[in-house]
């Protein structure tokens, strides 16, 4: 090995460096090459900031401001040069909410909206003024909603996840009151059925007072009273029934799973409604267990209501059922009708303490969401002294889940959390448990940034850590099917089908020429933006460069012998966007490999390089091609024969997909004439067409019991022998959709049957 | 019963009847022999058992005419009400009561013509309910007299020496109406037919509008005869939004037509065909909103409320005794 080479070898084998010019990236501030495009977010048209949109203004619960503004052109903007201005004016106006947005404080779209009009107006000179305001004026006509606008920051996930919650409660919140309201009202309809005072009100005493003075002496009350009182009335309602109705409405009034409605009265006297959110799964877990007798109590009212209302409450039945109905046999899916629970927790501490309650939310199979957003995806220690391996923590959790099988999860960082919108969505509205487990991209509160490399934006961070696969972002939903392939989606991830991404990269060489090369994005390119494991790259100035040096993505791919004699680097660039070489200790290297192996078996769930079906695959191919070379042996046998025989005919030709049967011989016998293509002959015996039947009477009252309905109320010959042919052909003649046929006479001695039978024949 | 493996909502279920067609039928008619009106009830019959709905919770409810004796013959609740009026009270039965199934049935007098004003403001309401006009083209129980659909040019006790005015059509008339969202045509000749659109139109959320041409052999005999008789004639139109012929079916009536329900100005153009005659979906929209809900948006209207609101009305209005306290 030459000397050059041996200081990086001693380098990335060892972390020692022996040449001094081997630079720590930290005191270097190099970032990730790729990051080179994105030093000012502000400029780029990408998802943020999004708007969390207030009440139901259609087009999702959140929306991206780059799509508001978008959308707004597309309707105002006319196509091609005319609209060109005007979309011009409204593009500079979104970059410039986009940075007012960044800002940090938490407003709504119109009041960000109106400011960046403002800034924009006065930076623009008089002349242009009149244009630029009429185009932001008709822009501001186009914003049809408002909402909280959110930037890609710490609270983003606990914004974005506990807006789309709310929405969701308020759904199932109202679903439950209109459920209430519903059996409220018809049952009290029925305890208002005034059947106790029909007795009266019928008297004649009644009637009189009702009619008034003027027309006392026309009427005779007494008579129409005892009319009236000929009328059925129904019963009054037994005393054990009003008792049942009014304790379900005593139920309805006092339950605490809704806030009590606007405009009820008696507000202030009811209990507080409970709460639904929490920030520790112990917390949640006690206040179902506190309100599962409560809980108990309205699912059994609402069944009884249910069943009074469908007329189907039958005491004999039911009411032993509901006397002994208490919080022991509530079931999972009773939870449905209740508005679901969501706990908000923080890091990877918060996580493992909590390990134990949150193992029993995620698997209770209840409505319970989870977030748990993370800001630390690899940890101070992930490559700690005393580790044999690496210990990436962040996406940890989100795997175990998954191997739970009925648990929603979502997992992303919030650069592509817009994009998993409705997947969220999906998982709130969901039966059961979800997991949401997201990646801020923020710098931890605690640990005061230490970890962020200062140039690195968290919407950067947050892309990075899931285009560096540290991080992969997916979803598995259980109700979606029966097998992975519908319930476990990998898409959200760049190049799903690859290791690593890779992409274009341009950049200008000493002679300032430009070239395009392709680097992957990998796992340590993402951990290069992090200040704690900067000790673990050197920057190598280029008059160090060797060839022995090459890209981490091609080393990871050799053998251990190949790589023996290789270094592995990355692209980095400084605060001038001037490009350097950072060769990687081996540590690092076998992190990226035990990320790899991770997302391999993320790939194999979402059928990507499936071990199973490749090693299946290639056994079938083996068996399908040693089939093939069977059967053309054989026709090679059969073209011998045939030039052997010159009479023979010419073989058939190849059968082309796989698996198909060996050639058979044509029959010589000719295939047999269906039977449909005969003709049918003259009916013999009398039949009708019954399902045609219009249930008219014709046959039935000419002949009772020659002709009977059946269960589905339409004439069948019930006994041909039950009355003369005569009447059969008359019955034929009848009919007034013909579907009666009378067939043959079946007693030869009748009289006039020549006659008949001729008219018979139209029917026949 | 096992205590705990039912939750109550599973109770509903685990008693329920199996209805029959029995349970069903109602008095005898007394409709006259080869009356299409038989083949329409017993269409309309095998379609409540196939639905299996409670006879508790529907409702006929019917104006005055032959086909007005319908609710007669159902055993569910009924209503035979006054000429013209059926579909006001079914509007009030539904407003109180949202809960029932809803089906009227009315004549082409009935709702063409006494019941002309009720018909059109039915359609603009959209209430949840299922409209059957039979339309036999003829007053029958008065014993014939034209109609408004009664074809130009017939001879009746109104009109000796024949009408002289043209047929209105009632599904291009419904059709005309901004708010119809259901709109579909039957004939009683092909009974699978009338129970299939009448279970289309039931399934529908929303009013429902179907007429049934129905041979009345009494007043109008042979009126449908040449199509009775030749299939050929009919023209069914299939749709998977609307309905699909079973096979048999389509074997015996060969002249088929795809017609898409969403397509309203295509359904016109149907509509307004009288040879062959058009039978299926000709219009269905599910998003038209319906006009029932017996309450306001957040206020539940109890009895009692109701109660209390009113009393409270009627305080404003009371006479004070002077003197009597107050300001
Ligand atoms: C207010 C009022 N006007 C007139 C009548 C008389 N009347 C009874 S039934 C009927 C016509 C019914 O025709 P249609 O609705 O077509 O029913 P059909 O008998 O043909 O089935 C008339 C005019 C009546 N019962 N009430
Ligand atoms: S005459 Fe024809 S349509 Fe009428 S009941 Fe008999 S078979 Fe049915
Ligand atoms: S008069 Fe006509 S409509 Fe009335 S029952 Fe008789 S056949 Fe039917
Ligand atoms: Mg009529």
């Amino acid at each position: 090995m030459d000397k050059s080479l041996s200081a990086l070898t001693a380098f990335h084998i060892t972390g020692e460096r022996l040449a001094g010019e081997l630079d720590d990236v930290g005191r270097l501030d190099l970032r990730p090459a790729l990051f080179g495009a994105y030093r000012d977010l502000s400029k780029l048209r990408h998802d943020f900031p999004l708007v969390l949109v207030n009440g139901d203004a259609g087009g999702g619960f959140v929306r991206s401001l780059s799509g508001v503004v978008d959308e707004i052109l597309s309707d105002i903007a006319p196509h091609g040069i005319a609209g060109e201005r005007l979309r011009q004016h409204v593009l500079k106006l979104e970059q410039e909410a986009r940075s007012l947005a960044a800002g940090g404080e938490a407003r709504s779209l119109g009041e960000i909206w109106d400011d960046a009009g403002r800034r924009l107006t006065a930076k623009t000179d008089a002349a242009a003024l009149p244009q630029l305001e009429e185009s932001l004026a008709q822009a501001r006509e186009g914003l049809r909603f408002d909402g909280e606008t959110v930037a890609c920051d710490g609270e983003l996930p606990v914004k974005f996840v506990t807006h789309a919650w709310t929405l969701d409660k308020r759904q199932r919140t109202q679903r439950l009151r209109d459920k209430l309201d519903d059996l409220t009202l018809t049952l009290s309809n029925i305890l208002h059925t005034d059947v106790d005072n029909v007795e009266e009100a019928q008297g004649a005493e009644k009637l009189k007072r009702s009619m008034g003075k003027a027309l006392e002496d026309e009427f005779d009350f007494d008579a129409m009273s005892r009319l009236l009182r000929t009328a059925p009335t129904g019963e009054t309602l037994p005393e054990a029934r009003r008792r049942r109705l009014n304790s379900v409405l005593t139920v309805f009034k006092s339950q605490r799973f809704l806030p009590p409605a606007e405009n009820s009265r008696k507000r202030g006297r009811r209990k507080e409604p409970y709460g639904f959110v929490f920030d520790s799964c112990e917390e949640v877990l006690e206040a179902i267990q506190k309100r599962r007798p409560e809980m108990a109590k309205l699912v059994k009212a609402v069944a009884i209501a249910e069943l009074e209302v469908a007329n189907r409450y039958d005491e004999s039945k039911h009411d032993q059922f509901f006397s002994h109905f208490s919080h022991h046999h509530l079931h999972v899916e009773d939870f449905a009708l209740f508005p679901p629970y969501l706990v908000r927790l923080h890091g990877d501490s918060a996580v493992a303490a909590e390990r134990t309650a949150l193992w029993q939310v995620l698997s209770s199979g209840l409505p319970i969401k989870v977030l748990v957003q993370y800001d630390d995806v690899l940890g101070g220690d992930m490559l700690g002294p005393e580790r044999l391996t690496a210990n990436i923590k962040g996406p940890q959790l989100a795997a175990m889940a998954l191997g739970l099988g009925n648990v929603f999860v979502v997992q992303t960082s919030s650069a592509y959390l817009f994009r998993l919108r409705d997947s969220i969505a999906t998982g709130l509205a969901s039966d059961g448990p979800a997991l949401f487990s997201l990646f801020s991209g923020a710098p931890p509160g605690n640990a005061a940034a230490s970890n962020n490399s200062p140039n690195v934006a968290p919407y950067l961070k947050a892309a990075a850590a899931t285009e560096s696969r540290a991080f992969p972002g997916y979803v598995h939903d259980p109700e979606a099917g029966g097998d992975w392939a519908s319930r476990f989606h990998l898409e959200t991830n760049s190049q799903p089908d690859a290791d690593w991404p890779m992409r274009d990269f341009h950049y200008q060489d000493a002679g300032l020429q430009r070239n395009a090369t392709e680097t992957a994005f990998t796992f340590i390119d993402f951990v290069a933006c992090d200040r704690r494991y900067a000790n673990r790259f050197a920057r190598v100035p280029q008059s160090s460069w060797h060839d022995g040096m090459i890209p981490v993505k091609e080393f990871l791919d050799l053998d251990a012998e190949s790589a023996a004699s290789k270094v592995p680097y990355i692209w980095m660039i400084d605060e001038r966007d001037a490009l350097c070489r950072a060769i990687v200790e081996d540590s690092l290297v076998s992190a990226a490999r035990q990320c790899r192996d991770m997302w391999h078996s993320l790939q194999e769930l979402a059928g990507i390089n499936n071990s199973h079906a490749q090693a299946l695959l290639a056994g079938e191919r083996e068996i399908w091609q040693k089939e093939k070379e069977q059967e053309l042996e054989a026709l090679r046998g059969q073209l011998e024969a045939a030039a052997a025989a010159p009479a023979a005919p010419s073989a058939a030709p190849v059968a082309e997909t796989p698996g198909a049967a060996a050639v058979e011989t044509p029959s010589a016998a000719p295939a047999e004439v269906p039977d449909e293509a005969v003709e049918a002959g003259p009916v013999e015996e009398p039949y009708i067409e019954t399902p045609r039947c219009t249930t008219c009477n014709e046959c039935t009252e000419l002949n009772d019991r020659m002709f009977a309905y059946n269960d589905e109320m339409q004439a069948y010959i019930l006994d041909p022998d039950a009355g003369s042919y005569r009447q059969m052909v008359e019955a034929a003649e009848a009919c007034q959709v013909a579907i009666i046929h009378p067939g043959k006479p079946r007693n030869s001695t009748e009289t006039g049957l020549s006659d008949l039978e001729a008219r018979a024949a139209d029917f026949n | 019963m096992t205590m705990d493996a039912a939750a109550p909502h599973c109770l509903l279920g685990m008693f329920d009847e199996d209805y029959t067609l029995d349970d069903y039928k109602g008095a005898e008619p007394r409709w006259c022999v080869g009356c299409g009106d038989s083949a329409i009830l017993a269409a309309v019959q095998r379609l409540c058992r196939d639905e299996q709905l409670a006879p508790e919770k529907t409702v006929f409810v019917s104006g005055i005419g032959c086909s007005s004796r319908f609710p007669h013959y159902m055993h569910t609740y009924g209503f035979h009400g006054l000429h013209g009026r059926a579909l006001p009270v079914a509007e009030g039965i539904k407003l109180q009561r949202p809960d029932l199934h809803v089906f009227v049935i009315t004549g082409d007098g009935d709702c063409c013509s006494i019941g002309t004003a009720h018909w059109i403001h039915a359609i603009r309401y959209n209430m949840d309910m299922t409209v059957l006009v039979l339309d036999n083209g003829i007053y029958g129980l008065t014993k014939n007299q034209a109609s408004p659909t009664s074809p130009l040019g017939l001879k009746s006790n109104t009109t000796p020496q024949g009408t002289v005015l043209e047929p209105i059509n009632p599904i291009s008339v419904t059709l005309g109406i901004r708010n119809a969202s259901f709109v579909a045509q039957a004939v009683d000749w092909i009974p699978e037919l009338v129970h299939d659109i009448v279970d289309a139109a039931f399934q529908h959320k929303g009013l429902s509008f179907v007429r049934v041409l129905q041979r009345c052999p009494e007043y109008l005999d042979g009126r449908y005869d040449a199509w009775v008789k030749d299939p050929g004639k009919m023209l069914l139109l299939n749709h998977e939004n609307g309905i699909q012929t079973s096979p048999a079916l389509a074997s015996v009536y060969k002249n088929h037509e795809i017609h898409d329900p969403a397509d309203r100005n295509r359904a016109r153009e149907i509509a307004s065909t009288s040879d062959p005659i058009p039978v299926g979906v000709l219009y269905r929209n599910q998003s038209i909103p319906c006009y029932e809900n017996p309450r306001g948006p957040d206020r539940l209207y109890t009895p009692d409320v109701v109660k209390g609101v009113l009393e409270k009305e009627l305080d404003r209005f009371t006479i004070q005794a002077v003197g009597g306290g107050g300001d």
